[in-house]
């Protein structure tokens, strides 16, 4: 059924989004961590979103060729980490100092989480309102045969 | 909790649409060449089973406090919805023409 398919395009957004606020809140919770275990400070990770690739044509595959985009939703691709260097603090008597006595925080920029935090809140919510406008063209479609 | 209504009404009236199915399936003829009327019900009848266990399973994983997604749960319970209100109209329209062709004089 064709609602069906739109259904499960927003319900991948809506996937895909809280898969992002949950790496921005990781930045956010880290962003004072001035240790790992791979060594070093805490790096920000950045979430990239890439069209969902169907794996071979399902059942509606004359569907999919009729002018529509091959590709239905999206996903996230990968989880990549910033690779930016992070602030260096004097502070001789922290544990993590290193010979020079600087500390070196992680490269989250709380004001760009705040932000991006916000982005992606407003983008779940649009998909959330495309998946009820859906459910109610479906709803209203039925209202012809009453 | 809202998901509980919903599903205790398909779970009442689904075996009603079911048996009007098998009832048509005995009524009509086959077809000479393609699905006949009663396999098209029938199908139809399985996808929307399908659909609502869906339902079922994803409230049920979600109560179990799984790792699934709250918005999968709403939609997989959307979806059963909306096949079940599509039964429901399908069922009225089978009602009205069986009711029809019932009142015609021998």
């Amino acid at each position: 059924m064709g609602v069906f398919t739109a259904l499960r395009i927003s319900a991948s957004a809506l996937t895909a989004e809280r898969l992002r606020m949950d790496v921005i809140a990781n930045n956010i919770a880290n962003q004072q961590t001035t240790r790992t275990p791979e060594g070093g400070p805490y790096r920000r990770r950045v979430v990239v979103f890439a069209p969902v690739q169907p794996a071979k044509p399902v059942g509606h595959a004359k569907e999919i060729n009729r002018g529509m985009p091959a590709q239905l939703g999206v996903r996230v691709a990968a989880i990549l980490e910033d690779r930016r260097p992070g602030v260096k603090v004097y502070d001789p008597d922290h544990p993590d100092a290193d010979p020079d006595g600087y500390v070196t925080y992680p490269n989250v920029d709380i004001v760009s989480e705040m932000v991006n935090m916000m982005a992606a809140a407003r983008a779940y919510e649009a998909n959330l309102i495309a998946a009820q406008t859906t459910k109610s063209m479906a709803l209203k479609a039925l209202e012809i045969g009453r | 909790m809202p998901i509980d209504p919903t599903m205790r009404t398909n779970a009442v009236l689904s075996p009603s649409v079911r048996g009007l199915a098998t009832q048509a399936d005995r009524a009509r003829p086959e077809a000479v060449g393609g699905a006949s009327f009663g396999e098209l019900v029938r199908d139809a009848l399985e996808q929307l089973n399908r659909l609502q266990q869906e339902a079922d399973d994803a409230a049920t994983r979600l109560a179990l406090g799984e790792p699934v997604d709250l918005h999968d749960v709403m939609i997989a319970v959307q979806k059963a919805d909306l096949g079940f209100q599509l039964a429901l109209q399908v069922r009225n329209k089978l009602i009205e023409a069986y009711q029809e062709i019932m009142r015609m004089q021998v």
